[in-house]
C-alpha cells in the first residue's frame, strides 16, 4: 500500500517535471473551472450571507438552516438534478450547456453557494455588535457602519472564499454528471483520478490526487501566511 | 448657553421602560457626571445623547435647533462617546483612531498628527504601530480615549471610562479628562459610578435612579444637601432587586447574579437598597457572628485616601465598596485579586 | 461604499466574462470548423482505452469530434433518449432490443464480442475450474448456501450485470431472490472495484475480460479467470444510432459516418488487435466478418444472443441505411 502511494508520489512529480500534456491540462483546467466557479458563487453568495448575517428578519433560522443543510449535498445528487435540467430534454436544454465547462461552473458555483453563504453569514455575525456603534460615534454614516462590520468580517469571508474553492475543486459528482470527462474539454482533475482508477492506473491516480493536494495545500498555507500579517 | 438638551426622553426595551421622561440640559465647557447604580440607565442614557440610540420619545436640541431625524448623521459628528467595554475594530492602534478622522475627510497629515496628540495627551506615544486587540485592559481604555479625543468634538460622553482599571491609569485619564476641558472647553458628560470622581472632578451631577433623573444640581451642593445623593454617594453600595417579605419579618432582596441579601425592612416588589461601606466587615475567613449576611469576594480595586483604604469587592458579576483603615489594609496584607468575606446585618441594608 | 459596490461588479463581471470566454475559447480552439459527436458508452469499452485508439484514427478521417460519455449501459441509453447522445455504444441486448422498440435507437450494428469470465481465488473453494457455465454457477449456489463462499455482483444496471442476472435465471434462480442471501454481496460501482472487492473477499464474481486482464496485469488481483469459454458466457457490443426522427436535435448524419467507420475493415482490425501484444490475447474480437460466416459456432452463439427477429437490427429500424446490413 504504502509502496504504491510512494510509487504514486514519485510519479507525480515524473509527470510535473516532464510537463505531461493530460496532467497539466487537467490541472489548469481545474483551476479554471473552479476558479471562475467560485467567483461566481462569490458574486451572490456573499451580499446573500452578508443580508442574512446582518438582518434580523422572520424565518432567517428556516433560511439558515436551509443552507445548513445544503452543506451535505451529495455531489453526485446534486449533479443528477442539474443534469436533467441542462439535459436536451429539460428546461434548460436550448442552451446546449450539457457537457461543456460552462455547465460544470455553473453546477460547481450551485454547489458551494451553501458553503459561501454559510460561511459569511457566520462570519458578519461574530462581528461584535458594538462596531457598529462604535463607527457610529466615531462619525460614521449608517451605512458607513455597516461596511465597519462588513470589514470586520472581511478576513473570515475571505476564508469562506477559499472553503468554497476548495470543495469546487475537490469535487467529482457534478464535474462528471455535467462534464461527462471529455478529455481537453470538460476533463478535470478529479474525472481524471476517478477514471484512471477504474482503469486500474493507480499511480496515475495517486500522482493526480498529490496535484489536487498540493493545489488545496498551498492554499491554505497562502491564506495562514496572510492572515498573520 | 445649552450644548445639548433633552425634553422628555423616553426609552423602550420591549415592555421594559429604560428611560422615562428624562429632562437634561448640558451647559457648554461643563463636566456633567451622571451617577446612579448599575441598571439606572446610564449607558442607554449616553447613548441616546450620542445619537447612536434613538429614543422612544422626546426632542433633543443643539443649541436651539430641534435634532431631527434626517439631520442625526450630521449632528452626531459633534458628539462621540467612550464605551465602558473597549471595542476595536480588528487592526493597529493608529487605524483605530484614525478611522473616525477618516470619516471627517481629513487630509492624510493632518490625521497623523492628531493622532500623535491624542495618543501623547494618553501617555501611550509609539504604540500606534500595535495590534489595538492585544493591549492590556488599561492600555485599551486609553487607546479608547485617545480615539476619541483625536475628533476634538464639542461633547465628549464617557461611560464609566475608570471601572475596573488600576489607579494609574485611572489618574492619566483623569488627568487628559481634564486637560481638554480646561484647554479646549470640550464639554464632558460622564457616567460613572466612583463618587470621588464624581465629586472632584464635575461641575454638575446628575442623579439616575431606575431610568429617571431625580436629582441634578451643582457637584459641590448637591453632595452636601441632597440626601439621596448623599446617601447613594458616601455608600455606592446601591442595589436594585425584587424584594420577598420572610414570616419573621425581614426580607429577602435578590440583587441578581444570584447573589440574594437578607435586609430588616418591610417590603415586597422593586426595592432599590444601600449598605454603607463602614457597615460592612471584611475578612479573610468567614466570620462567626450574628450578622445574616456573608459574601465571598475578590478584590478589584483598591483607592487610597491616606488613612482610609476603600476596597472595590467583586462578588459575582456585583461590586460592593468597602472601606477599611490603612492599618488593617496593611495589616492584612491584602492585594488585587485577594480572596476576602464581606459580612453585614440585615439592618444595615436600607431603602435608597 | 461606492468602492465597495465597484468592486463588487467587477468581481461579477470578471466571473461571468471568465466563464463565458473561456468555454467560447475551448469551442473555437478544440471545434474550429468542427462537428461534435456525443458518443455515451459502456465503461468496459472505454476504461480499456480501446475508445481512445478509435476515437484518434476517427478524428484523422473526419472532421467530427468525439465526445465520449463513459457511463455503462443503462445510464448511456438514458442519456440518449433525452437527447444528450447521439451514439450509444452498449452491450445488453434485452435492453437494446427495447431500445429499439420504444423507436429511440436506429442502425444498430454489432461490432465486437468477447467472453465474461467467472473469477474467483485460486484455490478455488466452489470447485469450479473449467466446468460449463451452469454447473459452475450450481456449485457456487451451493458452496455459497453453506458458507464457503461469497459472490459479487455488480448490481448496477450495467451490462455486466444484466448478464449476470441472465446466467442465474438460465439455472432457474431469480437475482432478486439471490440478492437477500447472506454470501451474496453487491459492490454497487464498477467493474474495477468490484474486482477489487472480490478480490478482497477472495470472492467470485463475473467480469468482462478486458477489465479483468487490465486488473490482473497491474498486479491489483491476483483472482484467476475460473470460467471463461461457453456461448452463456458471450459479451457482444453494439453500436446505436439514436432516432432523429424521435430526438430531433441529435446529429444523426455523424452518427452514422461514425457507425460506418467502426464497421470498416479498418476499424475492425484496430479492435481486434488492441492491447494483444500486452495481454497475449485479444480484449475485443471484431465482429463484422465473422457474421458474414454462415457456420462458425461464434457466428450461432452471437445470433442466439444478440439477434432480433434473426438479424441484428430488423429492417424496420434501419432508418434509410440498409448499406449498412449488406
Amino acid at each position: 500500500m504504502v509502496w504504491e502511494i510512494a510509487e504514486g508520489v514519485q510519479k507525480a512529480f515524473q509527470l510535473i517535471v516532464s510537463g505531461d500534456f493530460a496532467v497539466i491540462d487537467a490541472t489548469f483546467r481545474s483551476l479554471y473551472i473552479s476558479g471562475t466557479a467560485t467567483l461566481l458563487a462569490v458574486s451572490w453568495s456573499i451580499p446573500l450571507g452578508i443580508l442574512i448575517g446582518s438582518g434580523n428578519f422572520r424565518g432567517k433560522h428556516l433560511v439558515k438552516g436551509f443552507f445548513n443543510a445544503m452543506l451535505g449535498i451529495p455531489t453526485v445528487g446534486l449533479g443528477l438534478i442539474l443534469y436533467l435540467f441542462l439535459s436536451r430534454a429539460g428546461p434548460l436544454g436550448i442552451f446546449h450547456l450539457l457537457y461543456t465547462p460552462t455547465a460544470i461552473i455553473l453546477g460547481q458555483a450551485i454547489l458551494i453557494t451553501p458553503i459561501a453563504v454559510t460561511f459569511t453569514a457566520n462570519a458578519v455575525e461574530s462581528v461584535e455588535p458594538e462596531i457598529k456603534d462604535l463607527a457610529k460615534t466615531l462619525g460614521a454614516s449608517e451605512t458607513e457602519a455597516r461596511l465597519a462590520v462588513l470589514r470586520e468580517a472581511l478576513p473570515s469571508t475571505f476564508l469562506a472564499v477559499i472553503a468554497s474553492f476548495n470543495r469546487a475543486i475537490a469535487e467529482l459528482g457534478v464535474a462528471f454528471m455535467l462534464g461527462g470527462s471529455i478529455p481537453g474539454l470538460t476533463r478535470v482533475l478529479t474525472t481524471s483520478i476517478a477514471l484512471e482508477t477504474t482503469r486500474g492506473n493507480f499511480e496515475f491516480g495517486i500522482a493526480l490526487t498529490m496535484i489536487l493536494l498540493a493545489i488545496v495545500f498551498s492554499l491554505s498555507f497562502l491564506v495562514n501566511l496572510l492572515k498573520r500579517k | 448657553m445649552n450644548l445639548l438638551t433633552l425634553h422628555n426622553i423616553e426609552k423602550r426595551y420591549g415592555n421594559k421602560l429604560a428611560l422615562c421622561n428624562v429632562n437634561l440640559e448640558v451647559k457648554r465647557g461643563e463636566i456633567l457626571a451622571v451617577v446612579g447604580p448599575n441598571g439606572a440607565g446610564k449607558t442607554t442614557l449616553l447613548k441616546i445623547m450620542a445619537l447612536i440610540e434613538a429614543s422612544s420619545r422626546g426632542e433633543m436640541y443643539y443649541g436651539d435647533i430641534k435634532i431631527s431625524k434626517d439631520k442625526i448623521e450630521e449632528f452626531r459628528r459633534k458628539f462621540t462617546m467612550v464605551f465602558q467595554k473597549s471595542v476595536f475594530f480588528n487592526t493597529s492602534v493608529y487605524e483605530n483612531i484614525a478611522y473616525g478622522l477618516k470619516m471627517r475627510k481629513l487630509p492624510k497629515n493632518e490625521i497623523k498628527q492628531r493622532v500623535q496628540e491624542a495618543l501623547q495627551l494618553v501617555k501611550l506615544e509609539g504604540y500606534a504601530k500595535r495590534q489595538a486587540r492585544k493591549l492590556s485592559g488599561g492600555e485599551q481604555q486609553r487607546v479608547s480615549l485617545a480615539r476619541a479625543l483625536a475628533l476634538e468634538t464639542e461633547l465628549l460622553l464617557l461611560d464609566e471610562p475608570t471601572a475596573n482599571l488600576d489607579p494609574k491609569t485611572v489618574s492619566i485619564i483623569e488627568e487628559a479628562i481634564a486637560d481638554v476641558n480646561r484647554r479646549m472647553k470640550t464639554t464632558i458628560v460622564i457616567a460613572t459610578h466612583n463618587m470621588f470622581q464624581a465629586q472632584n472632578m464635575t461641575h454638575r451631577t446628575a442623579l439616575i435612579l431606575n431610568g429617571k433623573i431625580v436629582e441634578i444640581g451643582k457637584t459641590k451642593e448637591i453632595f452636601t444637601s441632597s440626601t439621596r445623593l448623599q446617601s447613594f454617594a458616601s455608600l455606592e453600595n446601591v442595589f436594585s432587586g425584587n424584594a420577598e417579605p420572610r414570616p419573621d419579618g425581614t426580607t429577602i432582596i435578590d440583587i441578581g447574579e444570584g447573589i440574594k441579601i437578607q435586609a430588616a425592612i418591610n417590603t415586597c416588589g422593586k426595592v432599590s437598597v444601600f449598605v454603607m461601606p463602614e457597615d460592612i466587615i471584611l475578612s479573610k475567613r468567614p466570620l462567626i457572628s450574628s450578622a445574616r449576611n456573608v459574601l465571598k469576594g475578590t478584590i478589584i480595586e483598591i483607592s487610597d485616601f491616606g488613612s482610609i483604604v476603600r476596597l472595590r469587592v467583586g462578588v459575582n458579576g456585583l461590586s460592593f465598596v468597602v472601606q477599611i483603615t490603612k492599618r488593617s489594609f496593611l495589616e492584612m496584607r491584602l492585594n488585587l485579586g485577594s480572596k476576602v468575606f464581606l459580612t453585614f446585618k440585615a439592618s444595615s441594608v436600607r431603602l435608597v | 461604499m461606492n468602492k465597495t459596490i465597484f468592486t463588487w461588479i467587477t468581481i461579477t463581471i470578471i466571473a461571468v466574462t471568465t466563464s463565458i470566454a473561456g468555454t467560447t475559447y475551448y469551442f473555437t480552439i478544440t471545434m474550429q470548423g468542427r462537428r461534435r459527436l456525443v458518443v455515451s458508452t459502456t465503461t468496459s469499452l472505454y476504461d480499456t482505452g480501446l475508445l481512445d485508439a478509435v476515437e484518434e484514427k476517427f478524428e484523422e478521417k473526419n472532421p467530427i469530434d468525439l465526445y465520449f460519455i463513459s457511463v455503462g449501459t443503462g445510464l448511456a441509453i438514458k442519456h440518449a433518449k433525452r437527447g444528450d447522445a447521439d451514439v450509444v455504444l452498449v452491450h445488453a441486448p434485452s435492453t437494446e432490443y427495447t431500445f429499439l422498440k420504444e423507436g429511440y435507437g436506429v442502425c444498430r450494428k454489432i461490432i465486437a464480442y468477447n467472453f465474461f469470465l467467472i473469477a474467483g481465488p485460486e484455490e478455488d473453494p466452489a470447485k469450479i475450474r473449467n466446468l460449463n457455465v451452469k454447473q459452475a454457477l450450481t456449485r457456487i449456489i451451493e458452496a455459497g448456501r453453506n458458507g464457503s463462499i461469497v459472490w459479487v455482483s455488480r448490481g448496477d444496471d450495467s451490462g455486466t450485470h444484466v448478464k449476470e442476472k441472465t446466467l442465474w435465471a438460465s439455472i432457474g434462480f431469480n437475482w432478486t431472490v439471490l440478492r437477500e442471501e447472506g454470501w451474496f454481496i453487491e459492490s454497487g460501482s464498477g467493474m474495477g472495484k468490484t474486482l477489487l472487492m472480490a478480490n478482497e473477499r477472495n470472492a467470485y464474481t463475473l467480469a468482462d475480460v478486458g477489465t479483468y486482464l487490465k486488473y490482473r496485469n497491474e498486479g491489483h488481483i491476483t483472482l484467476e479467470a475460473l470460467v471463461s469459454e461457453g456461448k452463456e458466457l458471450i459479451n457482444v457490443y453494439s453500436v446505436i444510432a439514436v432516432n432523429p426522427e424521435k430526438v430531433s436535435t441529435v446529429n444523426f448524419q455523424d452518427a452514422i459516418t461514425f457507425i460506418q467507420f467502426l464497421t470498416s475493415q479498418e476499424c475492425q482490425t484496430l479492435i481486434g488487435e488492441y492491447m494483444k501484444d500486452v495481454y497475449k490475447q485479444s480484449l475485443f474480437n471484431p465482429a463484422v466478418e465473422i457474421l458474414k460466416q454462415e457456420n462458425s459456432p461464434i457466428t450461432t452463439w452471437i445470433r442466439e444472443y444478440a439477434f432480433f427477429n434473426g438479424t441484428e437490427c430488423p429492417s424496420d429500424y434501419r432508418n434509410g441505411h440498409p448499406e449498412l446490413y449488406k
